[in-house]
C-alpha cells in the first residue's frame, strides 16, 4: 500500500504515456508517421475537462453519477474519431516527413484554438476536475489505465492477426504494390490514423480527472516529439515497443530525480545513445524470430486439381 | 490456342476479345511513352510484348493496371473499363501483374505475402477481425496460400522474409502472389531476369500450366527471344512507345521493321 502512494501516481503515468505512444504506433502500422495524437489527447481531455466542470452540464452529472467518466470516454472517442476522418483523408495524401508536418500543423491549430476560446478556459485552462469515480488517491487511476491498456493491446493483437492488420502491414511495406494487389491504400490509411485518435481521445478524457487541470499545454509541438521518441526507443515495429518505450522514458526522469538537472541530459542522452545503437528500438533489437507457420492439415486432395482462385464470377 | 492465323493489325478476329486497348497514350512532359497503342488480346491466349529498352512497356502495364493514368484511351475488360480505376479496383475487376523490379513485400513472410493479395476476395471489416469472428473466411486464404506456394515449389520455405529468397524465386513468389488476387488476366513483366537457363526453360511451361488451370489470359514483356517465341500465342512489338507490328512470333520475327528496331537500320 505505502509502495502504491508512493509510486502509483508514476506508475499510472506510465501506463498512460505508454498508451500515447500506443497511439502513434496506430497509424505506424500502415506505414504512417503521424503526429497528431497530442492534438487528439488534448480535445478527448477538453471535453471531460467541459462535462465536468462547466454549469452548462450539471444536469448530466446530476443525472449519471459515476456514469458520466464513461460517457466523457465515449465521447471524447467518438469527435476525435469523426475529427479523425476530417483530418486524416486530406493529411494522408501527403506521404513521410510531410504528413508528420502536417499533424503538427494540426497539433498546433488545435492549442491556438485551446488558448483563444472561452469554453476551455483560454490561457488559464481547466482546473477543479473532480476526481473520477471519486477516486480519493491517484493511484486509483490505475484502474482505469490497466483496463484500458489491456482492452488496447488485445486489440492490436487481435488486429495484426486480422485482413485488415495485414491490408496495414501491406502499406506499410510497399503502398503501390498493396493497391496493385488490391488492397485500397487510402481507407486503410485514413482507418489507422482514426484508430489512433480514437485511443488518444479516450486517454485524454481519461486524463483530465488525473491530471485535475487542464490547459493548453496537454497538446503541444514537444508532446508530439515526446511520443515519436517513445516509437523511436521502443521500436515501431510491434505494440509492445511503444509501450515500453513510453513507459520507460516517463520512468527515467523520475527515478533519477536525485540527479537535480542532470536527469534531462541523461534523458537526452539515453535518446541519442539509443538511436545510434538501437535503430530498430529496444523491441527490435531483441530480434525474436517469428514461429514457422504451420500448416493446416489439408483437406482431401483427390478431388482434383486446385481449382481456379475465388474469380469475380464464382464470388 | 495457336489460330495460325496472322494479323498484321491489332485486330483479334473472330476469337473472344477479353482485352481491347483503344488509342491509349501517356504523355510525360515532352515524352510520349506511350503512343497511340491499339490492340486486343483473346481470351486464353498467352499475349507478348516486346521491344527494345525505354519502348514503353513497362508503362503500358502500368496504364493497363491504374498505376498510370492514361492522357488519353481506354482499355476494356470484357464490359468493364478499367481506364480510370485505381489500382486495387483493377485487380478487383480480375487484372493482376508482377513487377519488372520485383515489388513483394519485402520482410513479411512468403505466405504473408500470399495472404494480403486475397485481400479483394475476401471481406472480414475491422470489428469482424477483432472479434475472431472471420475464422471461415480465415482459413480458407490461409489454405488458398499455401497451395498457391506449393505450386510455385516454395511451400517449405512459407515462413522466410521474403527479401531472403533468390532472384528467381522472388518472380516465382510474386506470380503467386498475382494469382492469389483471383485474376482472369495476368500480366508478367519481364518474369524471366535474373532467371538462370535451367530456371528459363521451367518458367514457359511453368506459365503455360498457370494459365491452363486458372483458366487465365496471360500478358507477358520478355526480352529473352527464345522464351517469347515458345511461349507466346501471338507478340506485340514496341518501339518509342508505338505499336510497329502485332502477330504471331515467327512472322513477327522476320518483319523488316521489327529488325531494324533491334540492330538499327
Amino acid at each position: 500500500m505505502e509502495f502504491l502512494q508512493q509510486y502509483g501516481f508514476l506508475m499510472a503515468t506510465m501506463l498512460q504515456q505508454g498508451l500515447l505512444g500506443l497511439s502513434l504506433y496506430a497509424p505506424l502500422m500502415a506505414g504512417q508517421l503521424s503526429l497528431a495524437s497530442p492534438g487528439f489527447y488534448a480535445l478527448g481531455g477538453y471535453i471531460a475537462a467541459v462535462i465536468l466542470t462547466n454549469p452548462a452540464f450539471a444536469g448530466w452529472r446530476d443525472a449519471l453519477g459515476y456514469g458520466i467518466y464513461p460517457l466523457t470516454w465515449l465521447l471524447g472517442a467518438v469527435v476525435c474519431g469523426l475529427l479523425g476522418v476530417v483530418v486524416g483523408v486530406p493529411a494522408l495524401r501527403l506521404r513521410g516527413i510531410y504528413l508528420a508536418l502536417a499533424t503538427i500543423a494540426f497539433v498546433e491549430i488545435l492549442r491556438v484554438l485551446a488558448l483563444n476560446l472561452s469554453i476551455t478556459g483560454g490561457a488559464v485552462g481547466l482546473f477543479g476536475i473532480p476526481q473520477a469515480f471519486g477516486f480519493v488517491d491517484r493511484w486509483q487511476y490505475l484502474w482505469q489505465f490497466l483496463p484500458l491498456l489491456i482492452l488496447t493491446l488485445l486489440f492490436f493483437h487481435q488486429l495484426s492477426r486480422s485482413r485488415t492488420g495485414r491490408a496495414f502491414r501491406a502499406i506499410r511495406e510497399d503502398e503501390l504494390a498493396a493497391d496493385a494487389m488490391g488492397v485500397p491504400p487510402t481507407r486503410y490509411k485514413v482507418l489507422a490514423f482514426v484508430i489512433g485518435a480514437v485511443l488518444a481521445g479516450i486517454v485524454g478524457s481519461m486524463s483530465a480527472p488525473f491530471l485535475n487541470t487542464w490547459n493548453a499545454k496537454q497538446g503541444t509541438f514537444d508532446a508530439s516529439i515526446a511520443y515519436l521518441a517513445f516509437v523511436l526507443i521502443g521500436g515501431s515495429r510491434s505494440m509492445w515497443g511503444p509501450l515500453l518505450g513510453g513507459a520507460l522514458l516517463t520512468a527515467l526522469p523520475e527515478v533519477l530525480r536525485g540527479l537535480a538537472d542532470w536527469r534531462l541530459v541523461i534523458n537526452g542522452l539515453v535518446l541519442v545513445v539509443a538511436s545510434l545503437y538501437l535503430p530498430q528500438g529496444i523491441v527490435g533489437s531483441l530480434g525474436r524470430k517469428p514461429k514457422p507457420p504451420i500448416r493446416p492439415s489439408a483437406p482431401p486432395r483427390d478431388e482434383g486439381p486446385v481449382g481456379p482462385p475465388y474469380t469475380p464470377e464464382t464470388l | 490456342m495457336n489460330s495460325g492465323v496472322t494479323l498484321s493489325k491489332g485486330d483479334a478476329g473472330s476469337a473472344e476479345v477479353l482485352l481491347d486497348a483503344q488509342h491509349l497514350t501517356r504523355r510525360f512532359g515532352g515524352l510520349v511513352a506511350v503512343n497511340d497503342v491499339s490492340f486486343q488480346v483473346r481470351r486464353g491466349e498467352v499475349f507478348g510484348l516486346i521491344g527494345p529498352n525505354g519502348a514503353g512497356k513497362t508503362t503500358l502495364f502500368n496504364l493497363m493496371t491504374g498505376l498510370t493514368p492514361p492522357s488519353s484511351g481506354t482499355l476494356r475488360f470484357g464490359n468493364t473499363t478499367l481506364t480510370g480505376l485505381a489500382p486495387h479496383q483493377v485487380a478487383a475487376e480480375g487484372v493482376s501483374r508482377t513487377f519488372q523490379n520485383i515489388r513483394l513485400f519485402g520482410p513479411l513472410s512468403a505466405l504473408e505475402n500470399i495472404k494480403i493479395a486475397q485481400h479483394c476476395r475476401t471481406q472480414a471489416g475491422l470489428w469482424t477481425g477483432i472479434f475472431g469472428r472471420a475464422r471461415a473466411e480465415e482459413r480458407r486464404v490461409e489454405q488458398r496460400a499455401w497451395e498457391l506456394l506449393d505450386l510455385v515449389g516454395l511451400a517449405d520455405r512459407a515462413g522466410e522474409q521474403a527479401r531472403n529468397f533468390s532472384y528467381g524465386d522472388q518472380r516465382r513468389l510474386e506470380i503467386a502472389r498475382a494469382l492469389a488476387t483471383g485474376p482472369r488476366v495476368l500480366l508478367l513483366d519481364e518474369p524471366a531476369a535474373g532467371m538462370n537457363t535451367s530456371e528459363k526453360g521451367a518458367l514457359t511451361s511453368f506459365i503455360r500450366e498457370v494459365r491452363d488451370r486458372f483458366d487465365l489470359t496471360v500478358l507477358v514483356i520478355e526480352h529473352h527471344v527464345p522464351l517469347v517465341m515458345n511461349l507466346c500465342d501471338r507478340v506485340a512489338v514496341l518501339n518509342f512507345g508505338q505499336l510497329i507490328a502485332v502477330g504471331d512470333p515467327e512472322r513477327v520475327q522476320k518483319d523488316p521493321k521489327v529488325i531494324e528496331a533491334y540492330l538499327g537500320s
